[in-house]
């Protein structure tokens, strides 16, 4: 089937993968767990043959399909053109092409209907399940599936579910790649959780608690700081949208930014909309200067890289060459230091270590309890919970009644779903 | 105005078959997610070694295989650099144009003095062959090329989104070559058909015209076919105004396609969608 | 350093070109170098090529810098001569003043297509040089021809550049330019948010930086760069308008600015460099009879070897 032995990946100074063995069994589910950065879909796109090992060996058995976070869709074309792009054919109208799609989509026993529609045009997780289905399509040995369920409704995943026991039970060995711990214990036959490049437990599902994984996942020395207790009067509210993202969470941040001028913006895609790469740390600091002069733009910026601990050989330095979590801070400090009454941030803490998103959550604290009003985008709920006075949940481009975060606990789920 | 219509129809068809292929090529290439502003040069070095292979060989048919390998040659230089290297398109395709008209000036003062420019009428039935070819042939093909078969399915995806593709570089390198074919015909028709031989700078635009006719008809063959016969009467009732002697001077109306062509890029309502990898 | 080994290596090249006409290399180099800075004339005549060719590569600097492709300097350039003779009854400065304005408007003409119909300005700009080619073909042969109407050109302007020898004053202007295009781009706030634009239209506007008005700016700035070019070139080196007017300097800005990375100070070595090759290519063309479209060719081959040496990757 899929034998790694002793597999290490590098990207330049950071160990990716370190000396990792695992084999996979005939027909089973595999759940592969962590946190963010342990290493879980650097090792699986090794497996799949997309990353080529540092060092180790490979052994692989028939095809293995992978099923990415980031869709590899054609957003012009229909469902139909899709899944055609991968089949071998010569000439086919539209409308064959079409009915071909519908007996491959009912082979797979995912409901996917018409496939005239372009893919720009239908919601997130159908869009995740026709990746599904292009993968299934190629009858693989081996299916790995990455975070599958962060764009699915809990009827979606309870959908999906089915389809992976159905797969497992015909011979397919499936990798679920989560951090999810409930599904996980859910779903899988085995489990192995992954920590900072390398295989800290390998377990059976049977009998495990979530409390056992987390424990296992993370080695947690502190929590995120706490907040001083500030005067609620001047205290800005801090409002949560919640929801499964691609529900129209980037339109809402977008009009947000073009009616709010003046106010401070996050963006949720930091490298291509947050910063100018080619540009120093100096002058992506002061593009909101209505005035700059270079020497006291890098005085400033030498100001703010102490305050806001940015990790940087200094202000001359490219803004696009530092790590994901100083790029944020680099953001933050441009944003906030205008004192801005309004604040945008959308996704703020993805993709950073918990150190800097404890960073990022005290900075947004901090300028709520200076009075700004905060508008929190954000697709973890845990975020939400810890930061929001107010929440509300999008589906679909609507946005649900403002909750209490006490009243949230209760009906977030559902309403997710858009099932309430 | 009917009347001038009908009788700027014929010429409108015959002068504007040179685009009409440019705008085919183009349509190819930007379908596969380029930009290829060197169609230009493309035309203008296949009106050249179209007349050159036409006075070596006496024969029409060798003057438009050496025109589209002209155009061939002037493609594989804009790959090399676009597709190999990543270059920037716009100052690819503006290179390339350079190229051709340095490279083709230096040839006509080179071969000037010789009668090499100057080409007997090229026989009827070819010409109306390959009008033929531009206007139903060449649509027809396109059409069940880029819509109705796999190959064209992978091409467009190439310029829709290049990362689900495994082999990018081939789909755009085919595209290429399927413009150079249509743009270097287009290229030898100029000069072998609609005039007596090659002169300097004589392609005048019509790359560019191309471009923005392929925009107009939103990436579509049967947008493309309008778009061209739109601006082939435009630019026929030049002639016909001309003939008319209704005051306006020459060299106004010879601004005349430009200034078309500028409306016709501004004509383009509503929302356009571009293949969406177009230029990366 | 790449941008050297590049110039030289096209020029290497381009004495190949020699032996396609039967000539040697070496000879060809040989007049080329005289041709261009082989004498106190020679000198003069590259500087004087040397002139537009700054202006016309600055306003190309500036429009990349900002990530608008102009590539109209051809036309705001014929449109800068053209309003520089109208004016130049007035004087002068006046005529100078006029030449950036119509360079600018003409240029405004592709900006306002893009805002107002999302014509690609890469398109517009190319068009509204070959339209202001026959507009400066009817103003010649029209209601600017000379008096006697004998050929297609007009009158002598109604004032002149002041003159030292064969320079003009052009130079200082052209070199003020250059400096004061730098200072914009380097030192200033609304330099600042030009190249950021230019580098990531998407984060300026996050960083709350409007991104149309960088457009309306560039291209106000570039074309009447463009435009001052033609006006100078007029009122300092021919003095009057004809036909072929423009000689490409509008295109040969684009590699004149490519060679200089788009920086504007970079960009006075370039303009030098361009105008001696097109100096030395007329000297080719006078005593070899081999022509001076090469100098268009050697532009063409330096950006495909800047391509090559990796200075010049597309930004994805």
């Amino acid at each position: 089937m899929l034998r790694l032995q002793h597999i290490t990946k590098r990207f330049g100074d950071n160990l990716a993968v370190d000396d990792v063995t695992l084999e996979l069994r005939r027909g089973e589910i595999l759940a592969l767990v962590g946190e963010n950065g342990a290493g879980k879909t650097t090792l699986m796109r090794i497996a799949a043959g997309e990353l080529a090992a540092g060092s180790g060996t490979i052994h692989r058995d028939g095809e293995i399909g992978i099923v990415h976070q980031h869709f590899l869709l054609v957003a012009g074309f229909t469902i139909a053109e899709n899944l055609a792009l991968q089949r071998s054919w010569r000439f086919a109208s539209r409308r064959a092409l079409e009915r071909e799609a519908e007996t491959l989509i009912a082979s797979t026993g995912i409901r996917l209907d018409d496939p005239s529609r372009r893919v720009e045009t239908i919601s997130v997780g159908e869009k995740s399940k026709l990746e599904l289905i292009k993968a299934i399509a190629k009858k693989p040995e081996v299916l790995i599936l990455d975070e599958p369920t962060s764009v699915l409704t809990p009827q979606e995943s309870a959908e999906l579910f089915t389809v992976m026991r159905a797969l497992a039970a015909g011979g397919t060995s499936v990798v679920f790649i989560s951090h999810k711990l409930p599904e996980v214990l859910e779903i899988a036959h085995r489990i192995v959780v992954m920590r900072g490049g390398r295989i800290v437990a390998e377990t059976e599902a049977h009998g495990m608690t979530a409390s056992d994984l987390a424990n296992a996942m993370v080695e947690r020395t502190s929590r995120a700081a706490g907040v001083a207790s500030t005067d609620s009067s001047t205290r800005g509210e801090i409002v949560a949208i919640v929801g499964v993202a691609g529900n129209g969470q980037t339109e809402l941040a977008e009009r947000f930014r073009k009616e709010n001028p003046g106010a401070a913006l996050i963006p949720e895609d930091r490298t291509r909309d947050g910063i100018v790469a080619e540009m120093s740390i100096a002058e992506n600091l002061s593009l909101k200067s209505r005035r700059w002069n270079r020497r006291e733009a890098a005085a400033s910026a030498s100001t703010l890289i102490a305050r806001y601990s940015i990790r940087a050989t200094g202000p001359d330095q490219d803004a696009g060459s530092l790590s994901g979590g100083n790029q944020q801070k680099v953001i933050l400090a441009r944003e906030l230091e205008q004192k801005p009454k309004k604040i945008l941030a959308a996704e703020p803490t993805r993709g950073l270590d918990i150190e800097a998103t404890a960073f990022v959550h005290a900075q947004l604290r901090a300028a709520a309890a200076g009075g700004a009003s905060i508008l929190l985008i954000t697709s973890d709920l845990d975020e939400a919970f810890a930061l929001a006075d107010v929440i509300q949940v999008i589906y679909r481009g609507k946005l649900s009644e403002p909750l209490t975060p006490a009243a949230a606990h209760e009906r977030v789920g559902a309403l997710m779903a858009g099932i309430a | 105005m009917i009347d001038v219509i009908l009788h700027a129809l014929p010429i409108a068809i015959i002068a504007s078959t040179p685009l009409l292929l440019a705008v085919e090529g183009e349509l190819v290439v930007q379908r596969a997610g380029m930009i290829n502003l060197g169609i230009e040069g493309m035309m203008l070095v296949a009106a050249m070694t179209g007349v050159i292979g036409q006075q070596l060989t006496r024969s029409a048919a060798a003057g438009f295989v050496a025109g589209i390998a002209g155009a061939m040659v002037v493609a594989a230089l804009f790959g090399v650099f676009a597709i190999r290297y990543r270059a920037d398109q716009i100052v690819t395709g503006t290179a390339v144009n350079l190229l051709a008209a340095g490279a083709t000036g230096f040839v006509y003062q080179a071969l000037r003095g010789g009668a090499l420019f100057f080409v007997p009428p090229m026989p009827e039935q070819v010409q109306r062959l390959v009008v033929l070819l531009a206007w139903l042939v060449v649509p027809a093909a396109l059409g069940l090329l880029l819509w109705m078969s796999r190959f064209g399915l992978r091409l467009r995806a190439a310029g829709e989104n290049p990362e689900v593709l495994a082999h990018v570089a081939r789909y755009r390198w085919c595209a290429l070559a399927i413009e150079a074919l249509l743009a270097g015909t287009g290229g030898a028709f100029l000069s072998l058909a609609l005039s007596s031989g090659f002169a300097e700078n004589m392609t005048a635009g019509r790359g560019f015209i191309a471009l923005s006719i392929v925009i107009f008809g939103r990436w579509n063959v049967r947008g493309a076919i309008i778009g061209t016969a739109l601006f082939g009467i435009a630019a026929a009732l030049q002639y016909t105004l001309q003939a008319m002697n209704i005051g306006l001077p020459y060299h106004l109306l010879l601004a005349l396609p430009y200034v078309v062509t500028l409306l016709i890029l501004c004509g383009i309502a509503g929302r356009v969608r571009a293949p969406e990898a177009l230029g990366r | 350093m790449r941008q050297l080994a590049a110039a030289l290596l096209a020029v290497v090249l381009l004495s190949l070109c020699a032996l396609a006409v039967g000539r040697s290399p070496v000879e060809l180099l040989r007049i080329l170098t005289l041709g261009s800075v082989g004498s106190r004339f020679a000198i003069e005549g590259t500087l004087l090529k040397s002139i537009p060719l700054l202006l016309t590569g600055l306003s190309v600097a500036l429009a990349f810098r900002a990530g608008v492709w102009n590539i109209g300097g051809e036309g705001q350039f014929i449109t800068g001569a053209i309003a520089a003779l109208i004016a130049s009854h007035l004087g002068v400065v006046p005529a100078i003043l006029a030449s950036m304005l119509a360079g600018a408007v003409w240029a405004s003409i592709a900006t306002l297509m893009r805002l107002w119909r999302n014509a690609p300005e890469v398109l517009t700009t190319i068009l509204l040089n070959f339209t202001a080619i026959h507009l400066l073909g009817w103003c010649v042969n029209g209601p600017l021809q000379e008096r006697s109407a004998q050929y297609p050109q007009s009158d002598l302007a109604g004032a002149s550049l002041p003159v030292a020898g064969e320079l003009h004053a052009g130079i200082v202007i052209a070199l003020a330019a250059s400096v004061a295009s730098w200072f914009l781009l380097y030192r200033t706030a609304a330099g600042l948010r030009l190249r950021a634009t230019g580098l990531n239209a998407r984060a300026a506007a996050w960083a709350g930086i409007n991104v149309n008005a960088q457009l309306v700016r560039a291209m106000a700035i570039s074309g009447a760069f463009a435009g001052l070019a033609g006006g100078i070139e007029l009122l300092g080196t021919t003095h009057r308008l004809f036909e072929r007017f423009a000689a490409g300097y509008g295109y040969s800005g684009i590699a004149v600015a490519l060679l200089a990375q788009l920086h504007p100070l970079a960009t006075v070595a370039s303009a030098m460099f361009f105008g001696a090759l097109a100096t030395g290519a007329g000297e080719l063309q006078r005593t070899a009879g081999i022509s001076s479209s090469i100098a268009v060719f050697g532009q063409a081959v330096i950006i495909l070897l800047l391509i090559l040496f990796g200075s010049w990757r597309s930004r994805d």
